[in-house]
């Protein structure tokens, strides 16, 4: 069981040092293909300019939230197809319903470990599990 | 009575002794029971006034709230510092496992991988730091506002500040306001 290595995937994070974890854990998984957005904004501009495989956001930044983030991507035609993962601390059962309803592929709590990232990575690709 | 919705409590308070004294002169049976009332409430108001006055008057409660805010604002900054520092470190023993054998290699590498996961903790308690400074700044507009309703308080105490050795209790100190290492340096040579 693997996962694609050539996928590109954009990271957002309103804090460098979880984008960092992200990238570090994620270079574990011989996913080499990240790119990092500090919040929502330039997290969906990267999307435009080139979509990617894959979606891991965080929930709470300012001005755009991970949720409207993925809003914005599940009602964009050219992205809505792309896999989105929320790694959060926002962990209230009405969050994880907000997000099923939004259209997130998959939900990771923080703190998390790398089995978990993993794991629900493998999830949303489950033709190359 | 005024009729004015931005009545204030210096105003509403000096109304209210105007009418106990009013009453006192009247020469009607059981006034004094309302007086008493009254007084009570005088008393009361000038109290609470008093006590908000404590809050708002002097340098050291004026800058509580700035300062607190800078603190954890710093607690922030410094673990995120010292977070990338042990990912400093964490991704340097990652590039040498790549040339050792597998076994030493894998066991590295889950050392690396815990160390990564634990890092985590600077964006939870980063979480929590930012929730509890935005609650001291809605504090601290609600407590502006209070402290404007009761209008000036000439009267307030003066705030208790500390003396002698407890004076010189300040530290942790913060980033921009710190001292460096040379400054001291600098400093204890020219005591000497």
């Amino acid at each position: 069981m693997s996962l694609n290595k050539n996928m590109r995937v954009v990271i957002v994070d309103d804090y460098t040092t979880m984008l960092r974890i992200l990238r570090n854990l994620l270079r574990q998984l011989e996913i080499n293909n990240v790119e990092e957005a500090n919040d929502g904004d330039t997290a969906y501009l990267l999307m435009q300019k080139n979509p990617p495989d894959l979606v891991i956001s965080d929930w709470n930044m300012v001005p755009v939230t991970g949720l409207d983030l993925l809003r914005k991507v599940r009602a964009d035609a050219k992205l809505k197809h792309i896999p989105f993962i929320m790694v959060t601390a926002e962990s209230k059962t009405e969050n994880v319903v907000a997000a099923k309803q939004a259209g997130v592929s998959n939900y990771i709590v923080k703190p998390f470990n790398a089995d978990t990232l993993r794991a629900k990575i493998a999830s949303v690709f489950p033709a190359t599990v | 009575m005024p009729q004015s919705a931005n009545l204030q409590l210096p105003d509403a308070h000096g109304y209210l002794n105007r009418v106990i004294g009013e009453l006192r002169a009247l020469k009607a049976p059981h006034k004094n029971t309302l007086v008493s009332v009254l007084e009570y409430l005088s008393d009361h108001i000038r109290l609470t006034r008093s006590e908000i006055g404590a809050l708002k008057a002097g340098d050291g409660n004026s800058q509580m709230f700035s300062t607190t805010t800078d603190e954890l604002e710093e607690i922030v900054t410094e673990t995120a510092r010292a977070t990338n520092r042990i990912m400093d470190a964490a991704e340097c023993v990652e590039k040498v496992a790549a040339s050792l054998e597998a076994a030493q290699a894998n066991a590295l590498m889950d050392a690396v991988t815990n160390i990564y996961e634990a890092s985590a903790f600077q964006d939870i308690t980063g979480q929590r730091i930012t929730k509890i400074v935005r609650a001291l700044q809605s504090l601290e507009e609600k407590l502006a506002s209070l402290t404007s309703a009761f209008g000036p308080l000439d009267d307030a105490p003066a705030p208790e500040k500390p003396e002698g050795d407890a004076a010189l209790l300040n530290g942790p100190q913060l980033e921009k306001t710190a001292a460096s290492q040379t400054d001291i340096d600098a400093l204890f040579a020219s005591l000497e």
